[in-house]
């Protein structure tokens, strides 16, 4: 196939940055799962009740998955990294996928290629098999994580396998979600939102007498591959033979339409705009509005979902070692209470990933000439800053409100009150304001360091698990604003750090503002 | 140069990094002419206009736009002017309209002007298409239309026909005379010479960030040499002699050579003692005089 060979290779040192990172990231998410375990908990015994108090909670189950030996110390181990981390790795094959085919054919890129000797399955075939050598890679690298945490080397191939699995089957996933629409953004949605159902297929054969349901979703694979026990290497197979159907309707599906087309048409747009669409502010709202809506609908659902588990957990989580788990994530209190504010703590950070995406967007629409575009009228410096600005910090307020009041509604039972809950949902909002703040200081310095916020927010998610790992002093997980807030409901709500992060996160607006009306635009 | 010029800029310098983008511009242009502004690429064109936008901070010199400066009053004087850029981005969830609406509430301008309809009629395009939806060619359009559907005292217009096809080049040459007729200021840059010819009263020629040549085309041609070419009955006469005569060849009785403009009298006072048979004289086409501001030695 022409042009194949030196598309692949164009496209894999394009995305060299995106598969590093997200490599490293989930290696040293492997590596610490693997280490840690076996110093949290002493002897089997623990072990298997530490194993059997997760099977026996349907929260953590639909989480996590089950544990189908409780006396491996492998399953227990890479528990989170199974299933629910494996959901990062499905995500990277979707977005390279997405990335170098609809991506491309919506900025005209495509087209330029097109004009070359270049086959026109070409684009295609090359987006999948970089999807493919990423996810191979991450496997590997996951691999060698587990195997210098401890853990044996065959149960480690295996669950590689289980990951390339779900990597070829996410690369199939989004080479057929990027044939359908026209717009990027909507075949990312659609892509994630195949992911959420595999997920949520996968959770409900897992908690519910169904268990055949689990069997339709390959996340449901990675657990019956039972990799780290009594390995059934067929259940690869399921995950070669969905992967090779995907690409193979992706390639039909692509032969069937013209390039930069959609198989869904686009429909048209008003002749006329909205008396609303006056200002930056209203167009940047106007732009981020299907995901607010997105992003809305989901922080109420599985806020609520997430809540509804509270109440089960006490009579669950009897063993010491769970319990310091749980403390140390939630903070000591109340178990339930506890949990509340683990939930949430995870919940903030989730939210981030929305306001790296707004600053991010902001970058993009600066580099790409549209910001100059809105500059050009009588708009100030000003107001453009604070049209991202107010989006990213009011809607990681609003959504963390929407989660608070969700997971109010959904612990109704619980032996939690509603109002700390919500509570426990608000002192969030300094925290992810600090990362907001910083992630626009990044843009105002320069429009290319646009994609600082989701760096911040991945390096604060690890920093305390990584610090607590290689034993590093205190003060550096310190440096995460989350790790100041207080672990409300369970604890009391001590205000000073609330004071202090909201001002240095005004201190560091306030100096981006200033620096984003001194630079060049462009 | 006057007071009341729409735009003024004086030894503009505008530097990135180890690159003087702009060295020493001038540039100035008086309120209702329409100023073509002529260099081929990477030459300063847009740079000069993203600092008279005020999207660019200038090093040193001075910039005027209605007197006032265009980076602490941005905002305000962007109220008077369009601005159409070379490469148009538009937002892939919007449609044409929506873009052409919003632009102009930015502007502080009406949305509803009779202009609006006329324009999208005039450019034939398809307002309900999505932002994504459209080529090179017609996200220009859609700029476009937002600059002509409201009144505006000023046009920038950054190589605004790139991508348009001939029919909608002549409806745009359309705008600008009648723009022009009701007293808009026009600063026009482009690389396309016979536009520029055919609309500007006034051209400025850049290169390597530097104002080379700048006046009406009627100034400029007269700095410039014409071509004289001449059939005669008699000898053909010596040309070579003759101060300001280049380029000379001769024919059987057809003598050819570019004369300066202050050669021209004397050569034809020596055409004529030979007796003149036929004799044209063409000036500089706005091509010579461009390839004449860019052959000369570098700047600098």
């Amino acid at each position: 196939m022409t042009g194949l060979g030196l598309l692949t290779r164009f496209s894999l040192r394009r995305s060299r940055v995106l598969i590093g990172a997200w490599t490293a990231v989930l290696a040293v998410m492997c590596y610490a799962s693997a280490a840690a375990t076996d110093s949290l908990y002493a002897t089997a015994a623990d072990r298997v009740s530490a194993a059997e108090s997760i099977n026996a909670s349907s929260a953590l189950v639909a989480l996590y998955g089950p544990i189908l030996d409780v006396h491996s110390l492998g399953e227990l181990a890479m528990t989170k990294t199974t299933v629910t981390y494996a959901v990062l790795v499905m995500a990277l094959a979707i977005a390279l996928v997405r990335r170098h085919t609809r991506v491309e054919e919506e900025s005209g890129r495509a087209e330029l290629l097109g004009g070359l000797a270049v086959d026109p399955r070409a684009p295609l075939v090359s987006a999948v098999l970089v999807g493919a050598t990423a996810s191979l890679g991450v496997a590997l690298t996951a691999a060698l994580g587990t195997i210098a945490g401890g853990l044996p080397v065959a149960g480690s191939l295996w669950f590689a396998g289980s990951w390339l699995g779900l990597g070829l089957v996410g690369t199939g996933i989004g080479a057929v979600c990027a044939q359908l629409s026209a717009n990027a953004r909507t075949c990312g949605a659609v892509a994630a939102g195949v992911v959420a159902v595999l997920f949520g297929l996968r959770a409900l054969g897992d908690t519910t007498g169904a268990g055949w349901l689990s069997w339709l979703s390959p996340f449901g694979w990675s657990t019956q591959l039972r990799a780290w026990s009594d390995p059934r290497g067929w259940v690869l197979l399921l995950d070669l033979a969905a992967a090779v159907l995907l690409i193979v309707a992706a390639l039909v599906l692509r032969a069937r339409r013209d390039l930069g087309a959609g198989l869904v048409a686009d429909r048209p747009g008003p002749a006329t705009g909205s008396p609303r669409l006056a200002d930056a502010l209203a167009l940047n709202l106007k732009v981020h509005a299907t995901s607010l809506v997105v992003w809305t609908a989901a922080c109420a659902l599985l806020g609520a979902l997430m809540a509804a588990i509270v109440p089960g957990v006490g009579s669950v989580l009897d063993s010491d070692s769970a319990r310091q788990m749980m403390e140390r994530l939630g903070g000591v209190g109340a178990l339930q209470e506890t949990l509340v504010a683990a939930l949430v703590s995870v919940g903030a950070v989730v939210i981030t990933c929305f306001v790296a995406m707004v600053v991010g967007h902001g970058g993009a629409e600066e580099h790409d000439g549209r910001t100059e575009e809105v500059l050009a009228t009588a708009t100030s410096r000003s107001t453009s800053f604070a049209a991202v600005a107010l989006v990213a910090l009011g809607g990681a307020a609003w959504l963390l409100l929407v989660t608070g009041a969700a997971m109010a509604l959904g612990s109704f039972g619980a032996e939690v009150s509603a109002g700390g809950v919500l509570a426990a949902a608000l002192v969030q909002i300094p925290a992810v304001w600090v990362v907001a703040a910083l992630a626009l200081l990044a843009v105002a310095v320069r429009s290319t360091w646009a994609v600082a916020g989701w760096v911040l927010v991945v390096a604060f998610f690890l920093l305390g698990p990584l610090a607590e790992l290689l034993r590093l002093p205190g003060w550096v997980a310190g440096l995460s604003p989350y790790s100041h807030v207080s672990k409300v409901p369970a604890e009391s709500l001590q205000m000073t750090p609330e004071v202090v992060l909201t001002l240095l996160a005004t201190l560091v607006v306030l100096t981006a503002w200033w620096r984003y009306r001194e630079r060049d635009i462009g | 140069m006057s007071e009341s010029d729409v735009i003024r800029i004086r030894g503009l310098v505008k530097t990135f990094g180890p690159t003087r983008a702009l060295d020493r511009l001038d540039l100035s242009v008086g309120g209702g002419e329409v100023h073509g502004f002529l260099g081929p690429n990477g030459a300063g064109k847009s740079t000069t206009i993203r600092v008279l936008l005020g999207l660019l901070r200038k090093d040193a010199g001075e910039v005027r736009l209605f007197g006032g400066d265009p980076w602490a009053e941005a905002a305000a004087l962007h109220r008077r002017l369009a601005y159409v850029p070379g490469d148009v981005s538009l937002w892939p969830n919007l449609s044409g309209g929506e873009v052409i609406d919003m632009f102009l509430r930015m502007r502080g301008a009406p949305a509803n002007h009779p202009w609006r309809a006329e324009m999208i009629e005039r450019f034939q395009l398809d307002p309900t298409k999505k932002g994504r939806a459209y080529s090179k060619g017609n996200r220009q359009k859609v700029a476009l239309v937002a600059a002509f559907a409201a009144p505006a005292d000023l046009l920038i217009l950054d190589e605004p026909t790139s991508g348009l096809d001939p029919l909608m080049e002549e409806g745009f040459a359309d705008c600008i005379a009648e723009r022009k007729a009701g007293g808009t200021t026009v600063l026009l840059s482009s690389h396309i010479l016979s536009e520029v010819e055919r609309l500007a009263d006034r051209v400025t020629i850049i290169r390597e960030g530097r104002a080379v040549e700048s006046g009406s085309l009627d100034e400029m041609r007269h700095l410039h040499r014409s071509k004289v070419r001449a059939e005669v009955v008699g000898a053909v006469p010596d040309l070579g002699g003759v101060p300001g005569v280049h380029d000379l060849s001769v024919d059987g009785a057809v003598v050819s050579c570019t004369v300066e403009p202050e050669g021209l009298p004397a050569v034809l006072t020596a055409l004529t003692a030979a007796g003149v048979r036929t004799l044209t004289s063409s000036p500089p086409s706005l091509e010579e005089l461009f390839l004449d501001a860019y052959r000369k030695d570098p700047v600098g």
